[in-house]
């Protein structure tokens, strides 16, 4: 890690010898709407029908939300985080359903996005997990841009955490104007579940698999890091056991609900009922609380739903 | 016969097709980037992802190949049409596959030609046959011999095989290192032009070179070996097929009676020797010399060059000017005895008769270790297919009979769990094609995966992690854990979730071990015992 906290140390040189030129180049910071208390939402769409129209369903949930417009800006360059952590076939619950991708990509496009880039860090080999998960196919038919995480795509950037500081960061996250986080809502042996939160592992680089030693502090450090515009749950399929890899029909069961917010904190609690797991259970929910990232009180959001 | 002088040109563009048909399918022996499986009809491991070419095709047609796997399984190959083509050929042409077709030949040919070592008098006294052009008879009958006695050493010799190997486990590798370090230093720095620049560089190169850093031990050897055989083209042109090609040692006894002849006008030479400085296979073209069929490759460069017109390909049948190969007794017989020594000097290592090595851990969908040793090449095409860089080829860890056959090591990469490329691409069927639906419902195993308790973080109560938990791919999960309060190195007791693993469960992918956050011995490892395709190889009773 010396070495890294020389290259920053140089970046900061240059930038104090007044590399002015160079540091206009150097893209802002993130810019999410981080929800402040009392202005937050939370939306939920469900459906009783099975098998569900999963693109209305998605279409519906953002139009009770207020449209898509209300997120994302003309000329924007949204970047969406989904999780396709795991070369598995969709309808093993344990990857984001290609539809609701397809859908919200779509969405975006609608609400005059410049440019919507799909990009993950996968733990699988990603092309084996891009092609296996619809990721590609998605990509294809919508014509966004589906990043592969390529070594010279990580950029060593300070979170500035309580537990992690200089990391490698997946650079398309940084260079975006809007952010949505699109996980699926999974059961996880260590971290209790796998959800908006912790996708943000899948954003990174670097010794991940030492994040396990302190799970839920990495977890929320990478939150106040990574604020995304939105974060939309998936739970047309949770997964809800032999997470967050899963492997077989029997681990999967189908929820058919979305869950948005503007509030990473809001929407990780809303999806623990998918589990009936109390989100005071979970430590890394309690801890982004107590860190200002969000809330668990849902009374202080405006709520809406729709149903199909 | 002027007419025929453009058969050379003929010859040169049927060169540098092959050789880019070889380079191409070559390059797309890998996990195409683009792969559109349609997700709305996919269920679990119903579609495997497959290679979009037949990247086989030179396996497919190469006889050495064909030949010493029906010798050493005694059975026909299937998909040996292409080889029975190039033999049928070979009976009416010659040794034509060395001069117009062998993407290796072709090599040597350019390196020998397009900037010569020696000129005038000395070419052509380095053309003249020499006696160690016996040498790869005897290695033909090497490899032959010992594919009876079940060992397969044709992919060492075998130039399809040996270039295959070489270019896609060690120059391109290799080349790929010099050029991503490159890209990564650029990606490093401050200036952002330069950091797009190297992402779209990247984007381009990696579907040739690799994603990443693809590594392969003994790759270093490998890299050499091809890099010295090409040297010699120095000392005399074309030396790896005139002296040690097994490949072409087989074409050459096949085509000593072909029809297509070198005919010789002694009345018209002027004994200029053009021929001579021009021949490939030392073939004496000469008129006065007798013409040697067995090592004439067809490049048809004599009768190009002859100023005379005293030279002339023909069908003809006038043995009196033809020599018999030459393949001398003592080649003969040294050929013969190491390659019935060989196959079973190789067993003494015990890999086959007594207990396997731990490391030599197969890919999935192998044959039976007597079984794959009769079949496999060593060419690389697995090693280069496979999307995570887990085949490498062996070193120690197969034996002496073994040398760079493919085996997983868990340090680079990890077996996918529904992946099943490797066998896909196999030329000779030493791992079997599977699906990934067999792969998985076998459930086909590869070894078996251990907890090493000294090392697993939890274990020795140096932290919470369960990375191998969480990465096993079976459901139910092979990786469990069971709770425990420590006390860990601090004043507070910890609930300690501290893995094991169910052998009934684990097929031995090896992604425990791969992400295991205690490098170098990591915690948990796998060995090969518990392998599907030994049945000797077991541990448990009923698994």
């Amino acid at each position: 890690m010396n070495t890294n906290s020389l290259l920053i140390s140089r970046r900061q040189f240059i930038r104090l010898a007044g590399g002015a030129v160079l540091y206009c180049l150097v893209p802002t910071p993130f810019s999410g709407i981080a929800a402040e208390a009392g202005n937050g939402f939370i939306a939920e769409a469900s459906s009783s029908k099975n098998p569900c129209d999963v693109r209305a369903l998605t279409r519906k949930l953002f139009e009770s939300a207020g449209g898509m417009s209300r997120f994302i800006s003309k000329g924007d360059v949204v970047v969406i985080k989904p999780n396709f952590s795991w070369a598995r076939s969709p309808d093993l619950g344990a990857t984001t359903h290609p539809d609701v991708l397809e859908t919200v990509i779509f969405l975006c496009q609608e609400a005059g996005a410049k440019k919507v880039r799909i990009a993950d860090n996968t733990i699988h080999e990603a092309r084996n997990c891009f092609a296996v998960t619809g990721a590609d196919q998605v990509a294809k038919k919508t014509g966004a841009d589906l990043v592969y995480p390529l070594s010279n795509l990580m950029r060593d950037m300070n979170l500035q955490g309580h537990r992690l500081n200089v990391w490698p960061v997946f650079t398309p996250f940084k260079e975006a104007d809007k952010i949505i986080n699109l996980p699926v809502a999974k059961v996880h042996g260590l971290s209790g579940v796998t959800l908006g939160m912790k996708s943000w592992i899948g954003a990174v680089g670097g010794r991940r698999n030492a994040l396990h030693q302190d799970i839920h502090q990495s977890i929320v450090d990478l939150a106040q890091f990574f604020r995304p515009t939105i974060t939309l749950i998936d739970a047309i399929r949770i997964m809800t056991a032999n997470g967050p890899s899963g492997g077989s029909a029997s681990d999967v069961a189908v929820a058919n609900r979305l869950i948005l917010s503007d509030d990473p904190v809001a929407a990780d609690a809303r999806a623990c009922d998918l589990f009936q797991i109390q989100p005071s259970a979970i430590a890394h929910i309690q801890l982004a609380q107590k860190w200002g990232l969000g809330t668990t009180d849902f009374s202080k959001l405006n709520r809406f739903q729709a149903t199909l | 016969m002027k007419n025929i002088r453009s058969l050379v040109y003929f010859r040169r563009v049927s060169q540098i097709l092959f050789l880019l048909l070889f380079l191409f399918l070559l390059m797309e022996t890998r996990l195409p980037q683009n792969v559109f499986l349609d997700y709305s009809q996919e269920i679990a491991g119903s579609k495997d992802i497959r290679l979009n070419y037949p990247v086989t095709f030179f396996f497919d047609m190469d006889p050495l190949i064909w030949l010493s796997t029906t010798f050493s399984t005694h059975k026909w190959l299937a998909g040996a049409g292409w080889a029975l083509a190039i033999i049928g050929l070979t009976l009416f042409l010659g040794r034509f596959f060395c001069s117009f077709v062998c993407p290796f030949g072709t090599l040597h040919h350019a390196i020998g030609s397009v900037h010569p070592a020696v000129k005038g008098k000395q070419a052509i006294s380095r053309n003249e046959k020499t006696p160690a052009q016996r040498l790869k008879y005897g290695l033909l009958l090497m490899v032959l011999a010992s594919a009876l006695f079940g060992l397969n050493l044709a992919g060492f010799l075998d130039p399809i095989a040996l270039l295959f190997r070489s270019l896609s486990v060690s120059i391109l590798p290799a080349v790929n290192i010099g050029i991503k370090e490159v890209f990564d230093a650029m990606a490093a720095s401050d200036i952002k032009i330069l950091n797009l620049f190297s992402y779209t560089a990247e984007i381009i190169v990696s579907p040739v070179l690799g994603f990443g850093y693809p590594t392969y031990q003994t790759g270093f050897v490998i890299g050499l070996i091809v890099l010295a055989l090409l040297f010699l083209n120095r000392i005399r042109p074309r030396f790896w097929c005139r002296v040690l090609c097994p490949l072409g040692a087989l074409l050459g006894l096949l085509s000593f009676k072909s029809p297509l002849s070198l005919e010789k006008d002694e009345s018209r030479c002027t004994n200029c020797n053009k021929c001579m400085a021009a021949c490939q296979g030392a073939a004496s073209p000469r008129p006065g010399l007798k013409w040697e069929p067995a090592e004439c490759v067809r490049c048809f460069n004599c009768q190009n060059v002859c100023p005379e017109d005293a030279l002339s390909f023909r069908f003809i049948r006038q043995q009196a000017l033809k020599q018999t190969p030459d393949m001398g007794r003592r080649a003969v017989l040294t050929g013969l005895t190491a390659g019935i020594a060989f196959p079973l000097l190789s067993r003494l290592d015990g890999q086959i008769h007594q207990a396997s090595d731990p490391r030599l851990i197969r890919p999935p969908g192998s044959l039976t270790e007597t079984r794959f040793l009769e079949r496999c090449q060593r060419c690389g095409l697995c090693m280069k297919a496979c999307p995570t860089n887990v085949i490498q080829p062996a070193l120690g860890e197969a034996g002496i009979a073994g040398i760079w056959t493919p085996v997983l090591s868990m340090s680079t990469g990890y077996c996918e769990y529904s992946c099943t490329l490797c066998g896909s691409v196999c030329p000779t069927g030493a791992i079997q094609l599977i699906t990934g639906k067999e792969k998985i419902a076998g459930p086909i195993r590869i070894g078996s995966a251990f907890v090493d308790r000294g090392r697993c973080l939890p274990w020795t109560e140096n932290g919470a992690c369960i990375v191998c938990e969480e990465v096993c791919p079976t459901s139910p999960k092979a990786v469990v854990f069971r709770e425990a309060d420590v006390a860990g190195f601090g004043t507070e007791r910890l609930r300690m979730k501290q893995p094991y693993v169910n052998l009934r469960q684990c097929v031995g992918c090896g992604i425990c071990q791969n992400k295991c956050p205690v490098k170098g011995t990591p915690a948990i490892r796998v060995i090969a015992s518990g392998e599907s395709r030994s049945p000797k190889n077991q541990i448990l009773l009923i698994s």
